[in-house]
């Protein structure tokens, strides 16, 4: 803008021409006009100021609240889902000690330790399916059933003499269950068991559970025979009486 | 009114707070479990089986040791327990399949945990009988000469 008197260059604000020092009524209502904008902004800052200050502690007491729900939601997965964390986090652990674990479990099972095996293979989490180690995938299926058949047997059979058994009847029945589940997988798998990197010890692993049979039960390889030859009656009754014999009477 | 509202959302807040803070415990907690808790096996059970004699039943129960599974130092002993009747069990079997290193490792363990275990020595001396008795169970003659025994 240009003062009328002098031609010099004016800002809309300015009062009086910098040049010729002349009173600018041209501008008097920008002037005013600012003035009343500045106004109404100061009085709007001051309102919002003052709501503000009122409801800070409001907004910081709703903040917290969204935190603390978000937080809860967070901290309840987690909890719930610890146990598939840590999994996954030792699944990859035991990916990356394959030279390592590979090397303890060739250790258990050059040993004929199948129980030992599951007990480590369990432990480290090892991913039986995936690489590297899904080599072991049949071997650790026929390991499950081989391991649970130590236990049940085990579990049925030792016990001090002056013992109280919490179910006998319970413990022919796991027995029965678990040694036909074993011999049934191996018969069910036969097929791959030939084809597997591993057969050697699952071979072996047959061969434990048949002198495990023959050691603690009583079934040899005639009474082998025989009792896989029997229907499912006479594989409980005689595990009944291998198991209860003369004991029977006190259930 | 406002005033309400916010005193109510500190109660809340508190709630919350305490809410959250428990989660993490047990969070934190479930993060860093240890296998046989993770398994539900609890040192209680352990005992139970062992005062009722089920030695079989607590070594099956300890099993998860034998690969690694670590467990509270003050119950240790109980699993260990289990550990020397499991390996009891299993040095027949390892003896009559010709595994002759493993018996070995077997044996070096059971005299280790034998000297761990001593104030166990009547739990050791029943767990040994038992595994014998088992044994003898299983094979008819012998089990008839010890029924003979027991009746004389």
């Amino acid at each position: 803008m240009k003062c009328i008197s002098c031609g010099g260059e004016i800002s809309l604000t300015d009062r009086v021409c910098p040049y010729c020092g002349r009173e600018l009524t041209e501008t008097a209502s920008h002037r005013s006009d600012l003035e009343k904008y500045r106004r109404k902004n100061e009085s709007i800052k001051s309102f919002l100021g003052r709501v503000l200050s009122e409801n800070v502690p409001m907004v910081v007491s709703s903040v917290i609240l969204a935190l603390l729900l978000i937080g809860i939601l967070v901290a309840g997965y987690i909890t719930e889902n610890a146990c598939h964390f840590r999994e996954d986090a030792m699944r990859k652990e035991s990916v990356k000690h394959y030279e390592e674990y590979s090397a303890k479990i060739r250790k258990y099972l050059d040993a004929g330790d199948y129980t030992g095996f599951a007990a480590f293979k369990e432990y480290h989490s090892i991913a039986e399916y995936e690489e590297p180690y899904e080599d072991l995938n049949l071997l650790w299926e026929i390991t499950k059933e081989y391991t649970s058949l130590v236990k049940k047997v085990e579990s049925s059979v030792v016990y001090a003499a002056d013992a109280k058994r919490y179910r006998p009847q319970g413990d022919v029945l796991d027995c029965y269950l678990a040694i036909n589940d074993f011999y049934q997988e191996l018969a069910y798998q036969s097929a791959e068991i030939e084809t597997d990197p591993y057969k050697d010890y699952i071979y072996d692993m047959k061969k434990k559970a048949d002198l495990m049979l023959e050691i603690y039960l009583g079934l040899d390889e005639k009474e082998r025979a025989a009792y896989f030859a029997g229907s499912e009656i006479d594989q409980k009754a005689y595990l009944e009486e291998v198991l209860i014999g003369d004991e029977k009477s006190d259930f | 009114m406002k005033k309400v509202i916010f005193r109510i959302s500190i109660v809340v807040n508190l709630f919350l707070a305490i809410c959250f803070a428990g989660l993490c415990i047990k969070a934190v907690e479930a993060l860093h479990f240890e296998y046989i808790e993770q398994e539900t096996i609890l040192p209680d059970t352990l005992r139970k089986y062992l005062e009722r004699g089920n030695y079989g039943t607590v070594a099956a129960l300890s099993q998860p040791i034998r690969g690694g599974a670590e467990v509270s130092e003050k119950d240790a002993d109980y699993y260990k327990l289990g550990e020397y009747t499991d390996l009891l069990f299993l040095k027949e079997i390892f003896e009559k399949s010709e595994n002759a290193d493993t018996v070995q490792e077997c044996e070096n363990r059971l005299e280790k945990l034998k000297q761990e275990l001593s104030e166990y020595q009547d739990h050791l001396d029943r767990m040994e009988k038992s595994v014998e008795r088992s044994r003898k169970a299983g094979s008819r003659q012998e089990k008839e000469d010890m029924v003979e025994e027991q009746k004389k």
